[in-house]
């Protein structure tokens, strides 16, 4: 790999053993996959930052870096963590992985990020701008940044994250490629989409067939909303391993189908109808009981419009006493909310606004069996994907209005 | 008797130098949640390796697998001492380079044999990351 005379120094140590590291990290995996240089960056969101998946090692190998002068020379944010820093104990998270949490997120912001804890970045700040070359982790904001802002991403773990916030630096590689960037297949939608639900179906639909293939989509209607960008990216990434799709019409690199593929033909072609939704909606709503108990709205993380959804469904409603209601956001998204009202609404209903954490990255096969809870209702496809297999709860899966039914009447319907 | 010496020559992926027994498979290995972090003992349901402990051991094998948290539970291994002190791979892969590269494991792949077939496990294994030289003294 060809460095330039300043990553070359950095390589030797000459800014301090932190950065050395850093860059071993960077070429070591740039060599391993042919890439030639490696490219500015300016924009980091770090993965890894739940002690939920750095555990005590990886917690240590963060602190390690910062005791040796580690400091951040790009943008940093980060994902959610195993942890609500308010309401930890009453929502049923163990105490070790508080304190745990509170070390890797002090070393986090002790080398610079700004620990937003949320996997939102882009709108809590972290906006990225078409064509820019960034390093993200969390597999459903990599894919909302490379096809909806049309940034270059790769899908980063948390120590190649980390190595690019310490260096300024990433492999030249995969999709910050344009020839890699471009659609393999394509799938045409051919059932009018309704609300962010069925973009989460269609993208656990796409997910499954692609494996780390990008899709291109046609038929979509032309207004999306961000809220059916985000589901559908969050979908995409959790059934299959997506890093970005291209909806003909919509996204900035598909203005065209011809353009979407880069003028090459799609490997196939697949259409998705009222019968292939149907068949996905099957499969992610599984539990066959009316038995709810917990609910969970915001994955990804609730935008304050969401937010607004679920109070006005809640207003001068209740929820029900066997149910435990999360909404799951961003702090920056709670403040909003709290100012327009709408998290005293659905508090006083009786659900819980829960920050910079969520079931996936909390550690909920603890958290289940202390609270009893036995199955997970949702209307996000992601969720619904991981509930059954990562913390062994059985998914009841529908859109916004039947899941809130579900919260106040307590049963599935 | 001399016992037969086999040189096989790759490219590096992580420097270093080291030697021991091999530990042979032709499959990839998981480090998050396919190997006991506090043992070394390989701990996946049906993997060839499964029971067999890897720890100080040379490690060949197929690649790496599954979540990007397997990089930090190599990490914890080379601190706990239940680490292998080497990995030869048949294709390189992120989790377990970076794992390698934060633990100072030395790693050597795109071997001119497939090393999983011509080294077997007990075999002594000599290697040199830095000029990709692998030397292997048959059982």
């Amino acid at each position: 790999m060809l460095l330039t005379d300043e990553e070359t120094k950095m390589l030797n140590g000459d800014n301090g053993p932190a950065v050395r590291k850093a860059m071993e990290i960077l070429v070591a995996l740039g060599e391993s996959f042919g890439a030639e240089r490696l490219v500015p960056v300016n924009n980091v969101h770090m993965a890894g930052s739940s002690v939920l998946v750095a555990e005590e090692a990886g917690t240590r190998f963060v602190e390690d870096i910062r005791n040796l002068g580690g400091k951040f020379v790009t943008r940093v944010t980060t994902n959610p963590t195993a942890v609500d820093p308010s309401q930890w104990k009453e929502i049923g998270i163990p105490e070790s992985d508080t304190a745990l949490q509170v070390r890797l997120t002090g070393a986090y912001a002790g080398m610079g990020a700004n620990t937003c804890n949320t996997c939102i970045p882009y709108l809590v700040g972290n906006m990225p701008r078409f064509g820019e070359h960034m390093a993200w982790g969390e597999s459903s904001a990599v894919v909302f940044a490379n096809s909806v802002c049309g940034a270059r991403t790769n899908r980063e773990g948390g120590p190649s994250a980390l190595a690019t916030a310490l260096t300024g630096r990433t492999p030249e590689y995969g999709f910050h490629l344009t020839e890699n960037r471009y659609g393999n297949f394509l799938i045409k939608v051919e059932t009018p989409m309704r609300d962010m639900t069925d973009y989460g179906t269609l993208g656990y639909f796409a997910g499954k067939i692609a494996g780390q293939d990008t899709p291109v989509f046609v038929g979509l209607p032309n207004n999306p909303t961000l809220e059916d960008l985000k589901a559908l990216s969050a979908a995409l990434a959790a059934s299959g391993a997506v890093s970005m799709f291209h909806a003909v019409g919509v996204t900035p690199e598909a203005p065209t189908v011809e353009a979407a593929f880069g003028d090459r033909t799609p490997a196939k072609t697949l259409v998705y109808g009222v019968e292939e939704r149907t068949q996905c909606e099957n499969a992610l709503n599984k539990e066959p009981s009316d038995h709810v108990d917990w609910i969970l709205v915001g994955c990804p993380n609730a935008s304050v419009q969401e937010m607004r959804e679920v109070a006005e469904a809640l207003e001068g409603k209740k929820v029900h006493k066997d149910v435990s209601l999360w909404v799951t956001t961003a702090g920056a998204m709670y403040a909003m909310a709290d100012q327009m009202g709408y998290v005293d609404t659905i508090k006083k209903a009786g659900g819980v606004v829960v920050r910079e954490t969520c079931p996936f990255l909390a550690r909920s096969r603890v958290i289940a069996p202390n609270k009893g809870y036995k199955t997970l209702t949702t209307n996000s496809a992601k969720m619904a994907f991981y509930a059954p297999g990562q913390f062994g709860l059985p998914a009841h899966y529908g859109n916004l209005s039947r899941v809130m039914q579900a919260a106040i009447d307590g049963v599935w319907r | 008797m001399r016992s037969p010496k086999l040189v096989l020559q790759g490219r590096k992926i992580v420097k270093g130098k080291a030697s021991g027994e091999a530990v042979v498979t032709s499959e990839a290995i998981s480090f998050n949640g396919g190997v006991d972090n506090m043992t070394g003992i390989v701990t996946e349901p049906g993997h060839e390796l499964e029971g067999v402990n890897i720890s100080g051991k040379v490690l060949v094998f197929l690649t790496g697998k599954g979540s990007t948290g397997g990089s930090y539970k190599i990490y914890d291994m080379v601190s706990r001492g239940t680490a292998p002190v080497a990995f030869i791979q048949v294709n390189p892969e992120p989790i377990t380079t970076i794992g390698a590269i934060i633990g100072n494991i030395p790693v050597v792949a795109g071997l001119n044999e497939n090393p999983t077939t011509v080294i077997a496990t007990g075999d002594f294994v000599e290697l040199d990351a830095d000029t990709g030289k692998v030397e292997v003294t048959k059982k």
